[in-house]
């Protein structure tokens, strides 16, 4: 009998989520602890009577930040619902009230009253100054958000919301305030620091001459000056890039699927490199080459006697270097594309007659199309957003992401200046975003119906075959050049200048002794790299759980809102990580959340720049897997959170394990966020290598690079290993017997195993 | 069993973390404007002889000044060991660093105590360097051209296409070589040299020492650095020439500060005076760095330029590090110079 | 072993409606249903008439807009699908395919309160129950249609629900399967006593299993009743025309005289149930088996033309062009000479036409 009646007076969950908010209110320290969060030499010293430790209950009743005081009231009432059920109208309304005055309070109170007391003008000639200050937030703030939180979302789901399912509505409570802080927050306050003069007030005419300022807008190029807007420059590289890397994949992707080609596999191996390699070091790989001083100029220099030249610093090497670094992207994307084409439609082009030229030009490629525009905005984006690429290889050619580094960090220190750039930087990639979903337009591009697809794909004409293996192999030729150099760099002693072969560089980045202590890691790459691994190892599983959460919200569930959210958990996407790396040192520098010089920043930044893929990856795949399976999981008893985790997870493997090595990868090779997040505690392999090419060390440059490539693709082996480790059915079957076949879309780096099919109970 | 990961992961984390945090009893964050090696060995150096742990971070000064600035409010570093002195002095003239009057003041050279002075001892020089340039010797024979020896001489037009200087608006050394040449030549005079100049220069780089480094691999004839980073070049086994220009030069004074409102005051300041002592400022030789050292009984490597054998010009830091001429400077070359067709 | 028992309870609807989010019109409009325990339930209609919408909201899987859902007597209306004491068989079974058949089988009776043995014992004996002992170890994937089909019966039966429900379990069968597995379905139903409730939009399906009929169209019940009562009279055209085939013609009724009224049909006059009309227009039902054909002029017949003649082994299929239009007719004499064009009469013997809502 399945009849679950609540016994006690009061709702356990209610009871829970009331206990750890008094937990947190009473028990542990309310502000944060300056060793750190999981520093805990606070339990010795002086807790829990010193303010600086101190819970806020300790605190109120010392008659210190009496503002925080009504927390405790606040997180008491509940008790209020003593012997009512959950069914009972005020039951909702009470939590709905409460959980929104605890949080708006908690909140309100930690903007408005800082380091120097109030925090606004206003404040201060309301209630004149208040003597007092407050510090960042700790874990008893932390643990009553959560609580104040949760009983919202309690009350919420009372009311009946999303069929009052706790789960769901706790679920999209969270994600919605997460989201909220970490990226709507971050971004709000960059514009408002743009808007900023030198002295601290705020001006509108300051903002915009700095916005409208011919550094960015000039067009003076086109008109045979010296040179043109760094705006103007971002966009021009960015659309190439986007172009190229589309056409690019596309060639990859026919080659691999349509002609035949045997190396299929070698081919997606190779395209996997460039993806976990960090980005600069293939700038780095094009300087050795076609540098004044390269291996190729000289050479090339020397037959055609031809005086060398610095071509290569500004667009043809930024072109170059990116294409080569995001092709592959646009190739996994692609590819899947490339085999959802149902062979039906294509066959069926054939029988009214068509050619293969004809059928390729108005079937098959028209419906590749949001697959070409999806590789697009990924090349546009990664382009944009590029930061290592453009600081070895631009030369004369400025563009914003590195602009916006040297604002901040140059002789001219202009925060706003940064913040302005940032804001035209995020105008371009969400501009670019909506001009994809315009030309995608409504029409529906579905080629995989319900029916199993029996057809074979036709081999595409000859003199196309001939045209993509030529460009394929030439572009396969180069990369395998880049990283001959790179392997080679990594071994020879200086350069250009003693081309020795050593091991030097290793021992000097890697070297590991014996000492009295044990193991004495002296090598000087060592203490980035193990941050590295902790940040990339806590981050990538956070990134794909919370990606999938939020997955299974959008495909699974109704509620009011839900474009708005998922416009808010797909916008990450489309900002560059120069962005948020400067919007979080403004937003998190200073009181309610003080996060700068900790390793939990650069953990946030990698999950909220990161969770779009896991999102887009769950989405993807969950909409294939037929709704009634958790209908049936529900109307067998288990609630939404035991299907979400015996159910669902469980089928939705592929799109973890891209989600999972989509976030390890990025944490470990992304340069644009973390270099401003950084710390001397928490500093990240990218940041160190940066620092070595910028000391033109490059021969440990390119060996620290080497080593993480190689430690990445081993970490891709285990994770493959943990989560893919059981069967599901028939896999790889196109032809499933009157059942429902489909494919993923999104196939990602490591995943590379091609289209899986979930056959359902067909 | 995903969650049992995650789960392994956050207790291993923590674990670590934990460890890590509880390890380090007293500790010193400390600010590195120099090059990494020499901020290794610093680092681990006061390590050794103190027990203190010394969490650095290495960035260049105008990074460290920026960080300095936003943390400002909530200071989480305590040391600001070396980088150009424009921005310790801005610093200091905005007191985000800490007064302080080392004991071993007394031991210094001149030029390290006027800055002292001129901080209001908020600041101290620990090294100094002379600016100039330094060419590729194999390049500069291949393509047949004369020996640079002034800054005069960079302007001809045969080096066109040859030189690479740092941007001013994003580098320190770069600045520092605008107000020279502003000292050195007068006002309009300079601005004529700086945009004859621009007509040679075939890149404009973001970081001060990377003109040098690309001369080192060939990627440019020439580049205008500070001297003692033509002759790190040099020691790795570059084919460079530094050169002194004939004219007479600035120079800029490393200096180290203490931050105000340092978490860990009293380390800081043991940090500030061991920096300072003649003993710990000779080693910097062997982690590949020229300057001159301020203390005067350190001893100097036989590479370094001899700052007595070079004409210096009487660099006004007061002014010239000040905000508002740095403003004003760097406006004008952006309108003047930059802007010109090369 | 562990033996499945029935539970069954009944379900009762009181004024439900269920308007979908951004929809104009209601999915279910105001139905009020009583459904007796231990009875199979057809509810029957064409695809769009609501009734998959009222099965989910039986199961919890919707919420209604309005009214109130009883099972057994208690108001479960806001209560979602895990806390129902109610199973439910998916069209497509919704078989977990990474579990065997064993673990989707004792899927559910982990979250009742079964400790591992008795889970697996009671599981033994749903697989039992559908004769496939021997399946526990394998995956979904590697059974046929059928054997799926019987799994998802088991996994829902061994929770002994009060309710057990059925959305188009047959669809996904072949045409021989479908007979044989309706007629499993029906025979476990009976031996156990449970309550179903089935979705189809197959009426022949319905005929077969059914205690009762709910005929569902446009988001309201059309008719409500035994399968004879449906077939034998409908209530309106629509049903009419959904159980079956029927010809749907115009009429009169002329007088009404307690149960019994005076119909003009053509040029026919016929005595029949009134089944509450009036005097005034009406229409007429009238099964294309249960119309007489005979050579023209002969008394009591409306004369036409054969305008089409099919022959299909069993029977004959006839299209006569009268003057109330055409009429479509069977007839069993396998072995008349009839040949398009011939002219010939239809008559409507006792308890063939029935009146209907016009």
């Amino acid at each position: 009998m399945r009849f679950r009646q609540t016994r006690g007076p009061l709702e356990p969950i209610v009871v829970l989520w009331m206990a750890i908010g008094w937990v947190g209110f009473a028990l542990l320290p309310w502000y944060g602890i300056e060793d750190g969060f999981f520093g805990f030499s606070w339990l010795f010293d002086g807790y829990p009577v010193d303010s600086k430790f101190a819970p806020a209950l300790v605190l109120a009743l010392k008659g210190e930040k009496l503002w925080l005081a009504p927390l405790g009231f606040l997180l008491a009432a509940p008790l209020l619902l003593w012997g009512r059920n959950k069914s009972d109208p005020v039951f909702g309304r009470l939590l709905v009230i409460g959980g929104a005055a605890g949080f708006g309070w908690l909140l309100f109170q930690g903007f408005a009253i800082g380091l120097h007391g109030w925090q606004f003008s206003w404040l201060t000639s309301l209630f004149g100054d208040l003597g007092d200050r407050q510090f960042g937030m700790g874990y008893g703030a932390l643990l009553v958000s959560g609580a104040f939180l949760f009983l919202l979302t309690l009350g919420i789901a009372a009311r009946g919301a999303v069929g009052g399912d706790v789960f769901v509505v706790s679920s999209i409570g969270f994600v919605v305030a997460v989201v909220s802080i970490f990226i709507f927050m971050p971004i709000l306050m960059m514009l408002a620091n743009a808007m900023q003069t030198d002295d601290g007030g705020y001006s509108l005419v300051v903002f915009l001459a700095k916005l409208l300022s011919s550094r960015l807008w000039s067009l003076d190029c086109l008109a045979g000056g010296n040179r043109c807007g760094v705006a103007w420059n971002s966009l021009l590289l960015a659309v190439l890039v986007g172009l190229l890397t589309m056409f690019l994949g596309l060639v990859f992707a026919l080659v691999v699927t349509r002609t035949g080609f045997r190396y299929g596999k070698l081919l997606r191996a190779l395209t996997v490199l460039p993806i976990i390699t960090p980005a600069f070091v293939i700038g780095l790989a094009i300087i050795l080459l076609f540098g004044l001083s390269g291996a190729v100029t000289q050479s090339v220099a020397g037959v055609f006697g031809i005086q060398p030249t610095r071509w290569v610093y500004g667009l043809p090497g930024l072109l170059i270097a990116q294409v080569l670094a995001f092709t592959p992207i646009a190739f996994l994307v692609l590819i899947g594309v490339v085999e959802g084409v149902s062979p039906s439609m294509e066959e069926a082009s054939q029988t009214l007659r068509a050619s293969r030229w004809q059928t390729f030009w108005t079937v098959s490629l028209p419906l590749m199309r949001p697959g070409l525009a999806n590789a697009f905005l990924l090349g546009f984006i990664e382009s944009m957003a590029d930061f290592g690429n453009p600081l070895v290889l631009s030369g004369n050619y400025d563009v914003l992401s590195t602009e916006i580094f040297f604002a901040i960090v140059g002789a001219q220190n202009d925060a706003a200046l940064a913040a302005i750039l940032a804001l035209v930087l995020l105008g371009f990639t969400l501009g670019a975003f909506y001009a994809q979903r315009f030309w995608i337009g409504r029409r529906s591009y579905t080629t995989v119906t319900g029916k199993g697809d029996a057809g074979v794909h036709p081999r595409l004409p000859n003199g196309l075959t001939r045209a993509l293996y030529v460009i394929a192999g030439l572009w396969t030729a180069f990369t395998v050049l880049v990283y001959a150099v790179i392997f080679y760099g990594s071994f020879v002693r200086l350069w250009g200048v003693d081309q020795s072969l050593t091991l030097q560089h290793y021992k000097k980045a890697f070297a590991v002794s014996w000492n009295e202590f044990g193991i004495h890691w002296s090598g000087s790459a060592w203490s980035s790299f193990w941050t590295t691994m902790e940040i990339a190892l806590i981050s990538a599983p956070l990134t794909a759980g919370i990606g999938l959460l939020t997955a299974y919200l959008l495909v699974r569930q109704n509620f009011r809102g839900k474009n708005a959210f998922e416009f808010a958990t797909m916008l990450s996407f489309a900002i560059p990580g120069t962005v948020i790396g400067v919007s979080y040192i403004i937003a998190f520098n200073v009181p309610p959340i003080e996060l700068t010089g900790t390793g939990i920043i650069l953990v946030l930044s990698f999950i909220f720049r990161n969770m779009p893929v896991g999102v887009r990856a769950g989405v993807a795949s969950m909409s294939q897997i037929d709704r009634s399976l958790d209908e049936s999981s529900l109307t067998l008893g288990a609630n939404s959170w035991q299907t979400f985790r015996r159910v669902i997870l469980p089928l939705l493997r592929s799109a973890m394990l891209a989600a999972l090595v989509y976030s390890f990868v990025r944490a470990m090779t992304a340069i644009s966020a973390v270099i401003f997040l950084v710390s001397a505690r928490y500093d990240l392999s990218t940041s160190y290598i940066v620092g070595r090419v910028e000391n033109n060390e490059y021969g440990i440059a390119i060996a620290y690079s080497t080593v993480l490539i190689v430690v990445m693709l081993v970490v891709i082996g285990l994770m493959q290993l943990v989560v893919g480790s059981r069967n599901i059915g028939r896999r790889g079957i196109q032809k499933g017997d009157g059942g429902w076949s489909v494919r993923t879309n999104v196939s990602l780096p490591g995943t590379a195993s091609g289209p899986t099919t979930i056959v359902g109970a067909g | 069993m995903i969650k049992r990961a995650i789960l392994g992961a956050g207790i291993l984390a923590a674990g670590m973390w934990g460890a890590s945090s509880l390890a380090s009893a007293e500790s010193l964050t400390m600010y590195c404007g120099v090059d990494e090696v020499w901020c290794q060995q610093t680092a681990r150096a006061f390590e050794e002889k103190t027990g203190i742990t010394v969490d650095m971070t290495r960035k260049s000064a105008g990074e460290i000044y920026a960080q300095l600035r936003a943390e400002a409010a909530n200071p989480k570093g305590d040391i600001w060991w070396g980088g150009t002195g424009d921005p310790h002095l801005q610093a200091a003239e905005e007191g985000l660093t800490e007064e302080y009057k080392s004991p071993l003041l007394d031991q210094l050279q001149p030029w390290a105590i006027k800055q002292a002075e001129t901080s209001g001892h908020r600041t101290v020089g620990i090294y100094s360097g002379a600016l100039g340039f330094g060419y590729n010797k194999d390049l500069l024979a291949k393509n047949n051209l004369p020996e640079p020896k002034c800054w005069a001489d960079l302007t001809k037009p045969e080096y066109k296409g040859h030189i690479q200087v740092a941007n001013p608006n994003s580098s320190g050394t770069a600045y520092n070589m605008l107000a020279t040449i502003v000292q050195l030549f007068g006002e309009d005079k300079g601005f004529e040299y700086l945009k004859a100049l621009h007509k040679n220069v075939n890149q404009y780089t973001k970081s001060g020492s990377a003109p040098i480094k690309a001369a080192g691999l060939g990627e440019t004839t020439i580049g205008i650095v500070f001297i003692h980073d033509a002759v790190s070049q040099v020691v790795a086994g570059f084919p460079i020439v530094p050169v002194t220009p004939c004219e007479g030069t600035g120079y800029e004074i490393g200096s180290e500060s203490i931050i105000k409102g340092a978490r860990n005051m009293e380390a800081a300041k043991k940090f500030y005076d061991w920096a300072l002592e003649a003993d710990v400022q000779s080693t910097a030789q062997d982690a590949g760095s020229f300057q001159v050292p301020s203390n005067k009984a350190a001893k100097t490597s036989d590479k370094a330029p001899d700052l007595a054998a070079i004409k210096l010009i009487d660099y006004d830091f007061k002014k010239y590090g000040s905000s508002e001429e740095r403003k004003r400077l760097l406006k004008k070359w952006d309108e003047e110079v930059a802007s010109l067709p090369q | 072993m562990a033996e499945i028992r029935g539970n069954a309870a009944s379900v009762t609807f009181e004024n439900v409606t269920k308007t979908y989010p951004g929809a104009s019109t209601p999915a279910v409009d105001d139905i009020s249903l009583a459904i007796e325990a231990g009875k199979l339930v057809t509810l029957l209609g064409p695809s769009g008439c609501g009734k998959t919408t009222t099965l989910r909201m039986i199961a919890g899987l919707e919420m209604p807009s309005s009214g109130r859902i009883l099972i057994g007597g208690n108001d479960v209306t806001r209560l979602p699908a895990t806390d129902r004491d109610v199973s439910m068989v998916f069209q497509s079974y919704a078989l977990f395919p990474h579990m065997t058949v064993m673990e989707n089988v004792s899927y559910g009776l982990r979250f009742s309160g079964h400790d591992k043995k008795e889970a697996a014992s009671r599981a033994r004996a749903g697989l039992e129950l559908v004769g496939l002992t021997d399946f526990g170890a394998r995956l979904p994937s590697e059974l046929s249609g059928g054997q799926q089909q019987r799994v998802a019966v088991a996994r829902a039966l061994v929770l002994e629900p009060l309710v057990l429900l059925f959305d188009e379990p047959l669809s996904n069968l072949d045409a021989k399967l479908r007979r044989h597995v309706r007629e499993e379905i029906r025979e476990i139903q009976t031996k156990l006593g449970l309550t179903v409730v089935y979705v189809t939009h197959d009426q022949e399906e319905a005929l077969a299993v059914s205690d009762r009929i709910i005929v569902m169209n446009k988001a309201v019940v059309a008719q409500d009743g035994t399968p004879r009562e449906l077939y034998d009279a409908p209530a309106n055209a629509f049903v009419a025309d959904f159980i079956g085939e029927a010809n749907i013609l115009d009429c009169e009724v002329v007088a009404v005289q307690g149960d019994e009224a005076t119909v003009r049909l053509g040029t026919l006059a016929l005595k029949l149930p009134a089944r509450g009309h009036q005097a005034g227009p009406a229409k007429l039902a009238v099964r294309p088996s249960r119309i007489e054909i005979g050579p023209a002029g002969a008394p009591q017949t409306i004369a036409g033309t054969l305008a089409k003649v099919t022959y299909t082994g069993s029977h004959l299929e006839l299209v006569v062009a009268t003057a109330l239009g055409d009429v479509f007719v069977l007839s069993r004499n396998v072995d008349a000479p009839f040949q398009g064009g011939d002219a010939v009469g239809i008559g409507f013997p006792e308890r063939g036409p029935v009146l209907i809502k016009a």
